[in-house]
């Protein structure tokens, strides 16, 4: 991988200057805040009613104000809303330099295009992780806020690795979707399919094959599901293909913008 | 290895369409070479292909003596180029945009961004983000990218878009500077031919993905039509003089008579004491030399009246 550090030290610059970083962590602070909301209304439902936070109809089917309950709304939250943010960082770090043309610059250079490409990838990456950890102390912040009981450490530390996890599968899952950033040469190729994959996951979940459909899977994992070997594979095999694709189509494609 | 660029029967098809046809041209090294064409001739994918960008359908190219092809080593370390618009990141500066493609050209000095933001007159933008720069000044921070890393081979696409008249003057000497002074080998896309005919020492015209011609400025100077153009106070009296001595001479619509006899071109006093002589004086005498715009339209065929 050709002088792949300095490709990392660009990508790394460019994401820095660009704007998305704040927006993608209000995007992601939404997730404790919303989870916050939640656990406000869960704790006295009535009053919840009375001050007009939630209709008279609402259904509360979340469960209790408690830190379980709490930790797995992030899960959940990062295994659909994470798809979401981490397909927009991704369709940013790929498909802007389609829009602003500059793509061009990245071809004909000593740096090889596989290590532009993986340095994008490892940005993207380094920065979703950095989003899901500002998540923790955060949720820490907002559960001492709204009145939470002290969490015992074993919670804590399940509801972290819980949160991680989902995270890692989640992260690992964007990768062909990404791909279509620069089969798309733009963002929004990325975001219709992401839409695409974020709607047959629910299918899939609904008719009980979740753990087969790759984007399924850190859903099904979030709620509590055993995850067989069969699902890790799938989700292995999801990130390389994504990856793979992404690489090859730098190498042989017709650059023609 | 005397020659910077060679192609061999490079031919590439979208689909249905053959944007480049078998076009085989060497650009020898220390030269700057002009490759002119109208919108959609090939140029921009035929520059695609030089720089590895677009997998020729057939035929080879060979770029500072390296075959492109994919897997193999490429020659990027001393190639720099601009490729149709000079497009830069907009949230960087002019100095954080030069930073990033230095970084991705291992080996540059430190000295050489200095040396590019000097040479390209950037030093008043250096801390300007570069979507706030004016589209000349995009521009000559696209060529201080291309130039940033010294290269052997500069490959520009349009250089001078952008450019105001005193920006064509600056990037015309300094392409010479590099070329005389440093041995670069410039190959360069234009539609500015007044500019090209300055600027460079060959010329390849490409039509509908097919290589034209290709010659030099001297055989450009021997195949450009030259006519004597003369005007009197009787141009049918004086047109009919001239008729009389044997010349193909006739009135034109601009009221002007046209002669293309090659003795009467070379020796335009003759024709204007025979004049003279019959009491016709010129009014005006001018041997008009076709321009490399004209003569790029008449061999396309496009020519004024030939058009199709």
């Amino acid at each position: 991988m050709k002088n792949i550090s300095q490709a990392i030290w660009v990508e790394a610059l460019k994401a820095r200057r660009s704007r998305l970083p704040l927006f993608t962590a209000l995007g992601f602070a939404m997730f404790p805040l919303g989870g916050g909301f939640f656990l406000i209304i869960l704790k006295d439902p009535e009053f919840a009613r009375k001050v007009g936070l939630i209709g008279a109809k609402a259904q509360l089917t979340m469960g209790a104000a408690d830190w379980p309950t709490y930790l797995n709304f992030l899960a959940l939250g990062i295994a659909v809303g994470g798809l979401v943010l981490f397909t927009f960082i991704g369709s940013w770090v790929f498909g802007r330099e389609y829009s602003d043309r500059t793509v061009k610059d990245l071809l004909a250079l000593p740096t090889s295009r596989s290590s532009i490409v993986l340095a994008k990838y490892g940005v993207i990456v380094f920065w979703s992780a950095i989003l899901v950890a500002m998540i923790f102390p955060l949720a820490l912040i907002v559960g001492e806020l709204v009145g939470l009981p002290p969490v015992p450490s074993q919670v804590l530390v399940q509801g972290g690795i819980t949160l991680a996890v989902t995270a890692i599968l989640t992260i690992a899952l964007v990768t062909p979707i990404i791909f279509f950033a620069s089969f798309g040469h733009g963002y929004l190729a990325p975001m219709g399919v992401m839409f695409l994959a974020v709607a047959l996951a629910q299918v899939f979940g609904f008719i009980g094959y979740g753990e087969f459909f790759p984007w399924a899977i850190p859903g099904v994992y979030a709620q509590g599901g055993d995850l067989g070997i069969v699902s890790l594979v799938i989700v292995v095999l999801t990130c390389i293909v994504g990856v793979a694709g992404t690489l090859l189509w730098w190498e042989f494609a017709d650059q023609t913008h | 290895m005397n020659t910077a660029i060679e192609t061999n029967d490079l031919m590439k098809n979208f689909g249905d369409v053959t944007a480049v046809d078998h076009l085989s041209l060497r650009v020898a090294k220390g030269e700057i070479y002009a490759f002119l064409g109208l919108n959609g001739a090939g140029k921009t994918t035929t520059i695609r292909m030089l720089l590895g960008m677009i997998k020729p359908t057939s035929g080879e190219a060979f770029v500072l003596g390296t075959g492109i092809r994919p897997g193999e080593k490429k020659p990027w370390n001393s190639v720099g180029y601009l490729v149709e618009s000079a497009d830069s990141y907009p949230e960087l500066t002019v100095r954080e945009n030069l930073e990033a493609i230095q970084r991705l050209r291992p080996g540059t000095s430190p000295k050489a961004m200095d040396d590019a933001i000097e040479r390209l007159g950037l030093h008043p933008y250096i801390d300007r983000r570069a979507g706030t720069l004016s589209h000349g000044n995009k521009q000559r921070l696209g060529l201080a990218r291309a130039m940033l890393h010294h290269p052997q081979l500069l490959i520009l696409d349009e250089p001078a878009t952008g450019l105001d008249p005193a920006g064509i003057v600056e990037i015309r000497n300094l392409l010479t500077e590099l070329v005389r002074e440093e041995g670069v080998t410039v190959f360069m896309s234009s539609h500015i031919l007044a500019e090209v005919s300055r600027l460079a020492e060959r010329i390849g015209i490409i039509h509908r993905g097919r290589l034209v011609r290709e010659l030099d400025m001297g055989e450009l100077e021997q195949e450009r039509q030259r006519r004597l153009l003369i005007r009197s106070r009787d141009n049918q009296a004086a047109c009919g003089v001239l008729v009389a001595a044997g010349l193909s001479a006739s009135v034109t619509s601009g009221n002007t008579i046209d002669v293309k006899d090659k003795e009467a071109i070379e020796h335009p006093e003759e024709i204007a004491t025979r004049l003279v002589n019959a009491g016709h004086a010129p009014t005006m005498l001018i041997v008009d030399e076709e321009d490399l715009e004209h003569y790029f339209l008449r061999l396309i065929g496009m020519e004024e009246g030939g058009a199709g």
